[in-house]
């Protein structure tokens, strides 16, 4: 029963590495080979959260036994149920949009299979039950999405890819200082919720401790695009769109605000975290995250950069309420990692569909284009709205759940934080409005010769974009049993 | 029932925008607009009802209902909604684009509606918004360079208007023993005595997040861009009615959520009395010294709106009652004024204020119009606005702090002066040009003079006969105290 766990991951990074030695030449059979994978992946992962979800409580499944302090083993609890679903629930509909964008890019059976191995690897991220696993599949996931971002090899590629490495690497090694301080003053790696310190052993070297916490935060942090360590996520955009759409605002930043959430509620530990300097120290990186973030996007003119740009954003909103220590600020991150997902996807999606149907990628060159294209821009009106947070859409729900947190955690220096997240409503109203508005209401004159060529996508694209905005509507409108979830998660009485 | 007035614009607004053929969309939009008006006035009519919508988490639920304040509201929106909607037909033939405006234009009364119906803050704000994101296409109708800065420039201080008022909601719900609507506040009075200072602070932020769409200072700079390039009936509803939407807001959060007995005698109370008296002077000093037709009416906006939230921030029955009867009267005047600007530009292209000697002769019934709204802006008697700006005198006087109540009827006369002084002049010049001004009559059609008529009518009869408002507004201030 526990090895369904580990099923979905090992047979996915399976079948991905199978798809690059098979190289099927067929476009029929690859496509059906991809889907095929993809769906028996998320189809396991699903059946393997429910069965935990049963299970008083989950089993523990242990692959590899290095000592009794080293395994690497695979659990899922609350927290791994939420970021496992929203992964798989969306890897198919992205394959799915992502079929017919890459039937023109070449080199599909390397990028698929990549593509097939990096979903087990997120999987593995979200079921993991201690940190060296974690840490483990982390290294990992930033090796195998590498060729994935760097698919085009063009200079711009290559050199966002470099960039990505670098960054990310980086920030696990200093991920990895944290984990050891773990081990030397824990009680065990094992993802325990209040946290694995043993305080008898802390006592007197508290101040190290926090230090080592705030690195091994920011170590972390790469991942999830915190100032200073972003820089990688805007270039990475060079990507293909279902990259962008699917790494990029999701999987792997989500890794890294998911190793995050680890690190503060079940490694580290509230308690022991809570009102010291550590806290206010990446409280404070969160919040100046959240500001820069927008205010970059504003002055962004190509589109996906704006989009990475507000996921920069975005995420600091998710690390933010982290960073509150509190269950509250648990529900918070997890909503708003749930709704963020949902419309930053799609967004991306839109990006795609107008990158490759009118060729054009920087905003000013969208004057006019929404009557020509009405079903994706139609979509990413609607998301924007979500982001924007205009209720009741998603993203209203996770912003509000996460000031509801920071006032009630009561610390004044969150009341900045509120702040900060109105001052980024504001300024994701002008992002997101000044590409819309330019769609629907050109000024000037328009050039409707070169408009009436452009048109909206086939339906292999635009299904999963009313899918995905329909998904993110409903999702909204009947929040109330997953937030009810997300509290019993917070609380840890799952 | 409580959906109809809100749903029924809203879908009716999808088919107005598919509707390619003029003359059908024009009688689809007027349809809707008396339909609403009709379902709003039905509302009006039945007792109170409510309605939850949907519950998400704890405080976070949106809920409708129909109480007297609501229907008060829902009353003017519709009185001014027709008018504006008949008037809009031919300015559009003349400025073309007719199928976006007028689907915006209906959607937005659904959004008014849902903000008089709205139970709870969550619910307020999510109307406010979308009134704000339904509205800025309104206001980037021009499709110029300009006018796409002023939609942003809109956009940007309602959204963060809104957004500071949300991030005070935030504190304040702790504090809130029902989070609905409940007239005479919803405070928890002990544990709010408690925090005083903070929910000072959070009224000071919330009403001066709101003020913007009320054009208060220090938000008030949006108003003088967005109408000079709005089309003419746009204006005319920003002005008249959106604006009176930042209004109602400051209302349900001040006597609904707070109760104007926590707040009378604080700082924060004199601090925003201050605020707005300023404003009334400011506006009406600026609007005295601009030359476009268009923009002086905004600021005269800015000026008159600044007397409903002075008259509110009193938090006496006295200033209650003289803000709403000043919140109605302003919206018939200034809705005149702004639709004989717009007649004025479709028949001689003329936005400046200097090229108008000689109107009056050339568009007699326009002009009429004009000078009785500008009268009763001014606060002329028998014109209406001088009822409401009598009652906010005498509630000023009664104010418990002498020297600030002094202070405020001191500035009603004074911006009242200077009101006389930026209107007055338009209208002299206007029908006694002097000999050499050579004038042709060019007056519009009566598509466009029937509606600035009967509201002007409708500003002279109601302040030759207020009782009948009066007494509702008499029936309406014990549920609000």
């Amino acid at each position: 029963m526990q090895w369904l766990q580990a099923l979905p991951i090992l047979i996915s990074v399976v079948l991905g590495i199978g798809l690059t030695i098979l190289q099927p030449g067929e476009r029929k059979v690859r496509n059906a080979y991809i889907m095929g994978s993809v769906m028996l992946t998320a189809g396991l992962s699903f059946a393997a959260i429910i069965a935990a979800g049963m299970a008083d409580t989950a089993p523990a499944c242990t692959l590899v036994r290095f000592s009794s302090e080293f395994s690497i083993s695979l659990r899922i609890d609350g927290c791994s149920m939420v970021y496992g679903a929203i992964v798989s629930a969306l890897w198919p509909l992205i394959t799915l949009y992502s079929l017919d964008y890459m039937s023109h890019e070449g080199h599909e059976s390397r990028f698929f299979g990549f593509w097939i191995a990096s979903f087990g690897v997120v999987l593995g991220i979200a079921f993991a039950e201690d940190f060296l696993t974690l840490y483990l599949f982390y290294e990992l996931l930033t090796l195998v999405t590498l060729p994935l971002v760097m698919h085009f090899m063009d200079e711009k590629a290559r050199y966002a890819g470099r960039k990505y490495v670098v960054y990310s690497l980086a920030g696990a090694a200093f991920a990895f200082i944290g984990i050891v301080f773990l081990l030397r003053y824990g009680t065990t790696l094992d993802f325990t919720y209040g946290g694995v310190l043993d305080l008898a052993k802390a006592a007197g070297n508290e101040t190290t401790l926090w230090a080592v916490f705030v690195l091994t935060f920011f170590g972390f942090g790469v991942k999830a695009a915190i100032f200073p360590f972003g820089a990688w996520l805007p270039d990475a955009s060079v990507a293909p769109t279902p990259v962008s759409a699917l790494l990029h605002a999701v999987a792997v930043v989500k890794a890294g605000a998911f190793a995050v959430l680890r690190l503060i509620y079940f490694g580290f530990g509230t308690d022991f975290l809570r009102g010291s300097w550590a806290q206010y120290a990446v409280m404070t990186a969160a919040i100046l995250t959240i500001i820069y973030g927008a205010a970059r996007a504003l002055r962004t003119p190509h589109l996906k950069r704006r989009l990475a740009f507000s996921t920069v954003s975005n995420l600091s909103y998710i690390l933010f309420s982290l960073t509150l220590m509190t269950p509250a600020g648990l529900v918070g991150a997890l909503a708003h990692m749930v709704y963020h997902a949902v419309v930053k996807i799609t967004m991306f999606c839109c990006a795609g569909s107008i990158i490759q149907k009118s060729g054009r990628e920087y905003i000013y060159e969208f004057e006019g284009l929404g009557r020509r294209m009405p079903v994706v821009f139609g979509t990413f009106t609607v998301s924007a709205f979500a982001l924007i947070g205009v209720p009741p859409l998603g993203g209203f729900v996770g912003k509000w759940m996460i000031c509801t947190a920071a006032v009630l955690s009561e610390d004044p220096w969150a009341y900045f934080g509120i702040g900060a997240l109105i001052l980024s409503t504001l300024l994701t109203t002008l992002y997101m409005m000044t590409i819309f508005v330019r769609a629907w209401f050109p000024v000037g004159t328009v050039d409707h010769e070169a408009l009436s060529k452009i048109h909206d996508p086939g339906p292999a694209m635009t299904i999963p974009l009313m899918v995905l905005a329909a998904a993110g509507i409903v999702l909204a409108l009947f929040s109330a049993p997953l937030i009810e979830f997300l509290q019993a998660v917070s609380l840890n009485t799952l | 029932m409580l959906l109809l007035p809100i749903l029924l614009p809203i879908f009716g607004g999808v088919f107005v925008f598919r509707e390619r053929e003029e003359k059908t969309r024009n009688r689809l939009t007027l349809g809707l607009t008396v339909m609403t008006a009709v379902a709003a006035g039905i509302l009006c009519a039945l007792p109170e009802q409510s309605l939850r919508l949907m519950t998400i988490e704890g405080s976070l639920y949106l809920a409708l209902q129909s109480d007297s304040l609501g229907k008060f509201f829902m009353v003017l929106i519709s009185g001014i909604w027709l008018p504006v909607a008949v008037f809009a037909e031919p300015y559009l033939r003349h400025g073309g684009k007719g199928q976006q405006f007028q689907g915006f234009y209906t959607m937005t009364m659904g959004m008014l509606m849902g903000l008089a119906l709205a139970d709870n803050f969550v619910t307020l704000y999510m109307f406010f918004e979308l009134m704000t994101l339904l509205t800025a296409p309104l206001v980037l109708h021009g499709g110029t360079p300009a006018a796409r800065r002023a939609g942003l420039k809109y956009l940007g201080y309602s959204v963060f208007g809104a957004g500071m008022a949300l991030a005070g909601y935030f504190f304040l719900s702790h504090f809130l023993t029902d989070q609905s609507f409940t007239g005479g506040g919803a405070l928890n009075l002990p544990l709010a005595a408690a925090h005083r200072p903070l929910l000072l602070i959070v009224f000071l932020v919330m009403t001066i997040g709101f003020g913007a769409k009320a054009g208060m200072m220090p938000m008030q700079a949006w108003l003088p861009t967005a109408h000079p390039v709005a089309p003419a009936p746009a204006s005319a509803v920003l002005s008249g009615v959106i604006t009176k939407g930042g209004v109602l807001a400051i209302i349900r959060v001040t006597y609904y959520l707070f109760g104007a007995e926590f707040l009378r005698g604080s700082w924060a109370q004199y601090a925003l009395i201050a605020l707005a008296l300023c404003t009334v002077f400011t506006g009406s000093m600026l609007a005295l010294k601009e030359k476009s037709l268009k923009k002086r009416l905004a600021y005269s906006t800015v000026s008159q709106v600044s007397y409903v939230l002075f008259g509110l921030l009193l938090l006496s029955p006295g200033g209650v009652r003289g803000a709403l009867l000043q919140m109605t009267f302003h919206a018939l005047a200034k809705d005149t004024l702004f639709l004989a600007a717009g007649a004025i530009i479709v028949a001689t292209n003329f936005t400046h204020v200097d090229q108008l000697a000689g109107i009056g002769k050339r568009m007699p019934r326009t002009m009429v119009c004009f000078s009785g709204a500008a009268l009763s802006i001014i606060g002329i008697p028998p014109m209406s606005g001088f009822i409401s700006k009598w009652y906010l005198a005498s509630a000023a006087l009664n104010f418990e702090v002498r020297a600030l109540g002094y202070l405020g009827v001191a500035m009603l006369i004074l911006s009242a002066l200077m009101t006389a002084g930026y209107l007055l002049p338009i209208v002299v010049r206007g029908f006694f040009p002097g000999r050499d001004v050579l004038v042709e009559r060019r007056e519009v059609g009566p598509r466009m003079t029937a509606p600035m008529l009967v509201m002007s009518i409708a500003v002279l009869v109601l302040g030759l006969f207020p009782n009948g408002l009066q007494a509702w507004i008499s029936t309406l201030l014990p549920q609000i105290f």
